[in-house]
């Protein structure tokens, strides 16, 4: 028996057999079927100390707001986080995928991880699927060599820039960097226009809307701000709440406790020899 | 041996019933370095003697404790090249457990993983089981615990243990100076002590290595000045 399971990477995710099929039956006229994707604006810039990095909190399902409050900012490493847009899925595994292999790097090396080593691992994962893990992401994190401001797009090209937007809302957000981004900004100045950024992609956008989340990267010390602000509060609840008419009558209550405690088998895990 | 007809794998039975290569492995550590372990009630300690072939050696580039998740550390006794195979897929294995339920590893399934590999590599073809025993600590939600993991696959969980050359002496030490409630500094001056009894030569931070981990579930391979300043204590 010649069975040597190496640690190989297991065949799975991703197979390119059924896409063929799907063409055809959207030709036949079959709709295809709608995933989340998160609209959204992202947005990053370099100020004095570090990396800040913006994100909104809508993420959409065609035209229906799917997540009012859900989480864009990723974590990759102690001192890298990446803002995904495109996909929810996509953007949620690969960050995921790519932080789990960091991770082992960082037992491996016993150093901590570059932002160039995510970026290059991500690069070459979006660029083998060929743009089909539709994640567009905006990386940056501070290492030894300082901090780092990147851009990686579905089919796996980088750019690297001092501020970065990305997402449907990212026209808006750039205006705002455009006219007001100039280098050497401080902590607060480098928020207020990270804030300001993401919320004229909320207002102005469809596709991003809600919360304004924030996350300041400095060396050695990370600050993920959830919720920095709330543009979108529900301003108005009617302080009579609702009553609905009864419909049916409650003849009997009865209440049958469940059973509290699961059972555990104690002494189940020694080996016997 | 005397079955060479058998010879196209190594880990066939004898007549005996025994699988004489994993004999020979458990052999191969019982002439490496000696290792120990104590589980404490707060934490758990792991040291091993650090001898270099030669002083030319760069002791600071050595390691032999390493970390396999924040909570799990590992010691060996054996083939130093064999442990870093089996700490590297360890360590694969722990990342991957994550991934998949989102929760920290329990140390006995790591163990279980690990002996899962190490029995594998005693019945397949070509291949010729490890020449390490592994002695592994780790502090999770059921409390501090120390595992040690055979090259046949087999593993025990131990209040207190010793692998390597010096293993009966050190077994016996252990067993006298062994309580229940000893708390995690108690437990490294007992390591310290166990070690230098079949210690050859002077003892010192740069000849031994000490891990931990306490209550705050972080292990530690402590450096070589707070190595010397538990040996002044025991002193």
């Amino acid at each position: 028996m010649t069975r040597f399971e190496e640690s190989a990477p297991v065949k799975g995710g991703f197979s390119f057999d059924l896409c063929k099929r799907n063409e055809m039956l959207v030709q036949k006229g079959l709709k295809p079927s709608s995933y989340l994707k998160t609209g959204t604006t992202i947005v990053g810039l370099v100020f004095r100390d570090g990396v800040i990095l913006g994100a909104d909190t809508r993420a959409t399902e065609g035209p229906i707001v799917a997540d009012k409050n859900c989480e864009k900012i990723h974590y990759m490493a102690p001192n890298i986080y990446c803002c995904g847009a495109g996909t929810a899925a996509d953007t949620e595994a690969v960050t995921d995928m790519v932080s789990s292999q960091l991770k082992l790097h960082r037992f491996h090396t016993g150093r901590d991880s570059r932002v160039v080593t995510a970026l290059t691992l991500l690069k070459s994962h979006l660029f083998s699927y060929q743009g089909h893990v539709s994640a567009a992401l905006v990386l940056g994190g501070v290492d030894v060599t300082g901090p780092h401001l990147h851009t990686i797009y579905p089919h796996g090209s980088t750019d690297t820039l001092p501020f970065a937007t990305m997402g449907s809302g990212s026209l808006a957000a750039m205006a705002i960097f455009e006219s007001k981004y100039r280098e050497g900004l401080t902590r607060d100045e480098g928020v207020k226009l990270v804030a300001e950024a993401i919320s004229s992609g909320i207002f102005n956008d469809l596709g991003s809307g809600s919360n304004v989340d924030v996350c300041v990267i400095t060396k050695g010390n990370r600050e993920y701000l959830r919720n920095y602000m709330l543009p979108n509060l529900r301003t108005y609840v009617s302080e009579k709440g609702y009553s609905f008419s009864k419909k049916t009558e409650v003849l009997m209550t009865k209440i049958t406790p469940l059973r509290e405690l699961v059972e555990v088998n104690e002494g189940g895990d020694a080996m016997e020899e | 041996m005397g079955d060479s007809q058998y010879s196209f794998s190594l880990t066939t039975f004898s007549p005996s019933g025994k699988l004489v290569q994993i004999e020979h492995a458990l052999t191969a550590v019982g002439s490496g370095q000696t290792s120990l372990g104590i589980k404490a009630s707060n934490g758990v300690v792991i040291a091993t003697e650090k001898k270099l072939p030669s002083i030319l050696v760069d002791e600071a580039s050595v390691q032999k404790i390493q970390t396999l998740t924040p909570n799990i550390g590992v010691v060996y006794s054996g083939m130093g090249p064999d442990s870093r195979v089996l700490v590297r897929k360890s360590r694969k294995q722990a990342e991957q457990y994550y991934r998949l339920y989102k929760e920290q590893i329990p140390v006995t399934q790591l163990v279980r993983e690990t002996a899962t590999v190490m029995q594998e590599f005693t019945q397949s073809g070509g291949v010729r089981p490890f020449g390490v025993s592994l002695l592994v600590a780790g502090y999770d939600d059921k409390g501090p615990q120390l595992y040690q993991v055979d090259p046949s696959g087999s593993y025990f969980s131990w209040k207190a243990s010793a692998m390597g050359k010096n293993v009966s002496n050190a077994k016996a030490f252990l067993e006298k100076r062994y309580t229940e409630d000893t708390e995690l500094d108690d437990a490294v001056h007992t390591a310290i002590l166990t070690l230098k009894e079949g210690f050859e030569g002077q003892i010192s931070g740069k000849n031994i290595e000490i891990g931990m981990i306490g209550s705050d579930r972080i292990f530690r391979v402590l450096s070589p000045s707070e190595v010397e300043d538990y040996l002044q204590e025991v002193e």
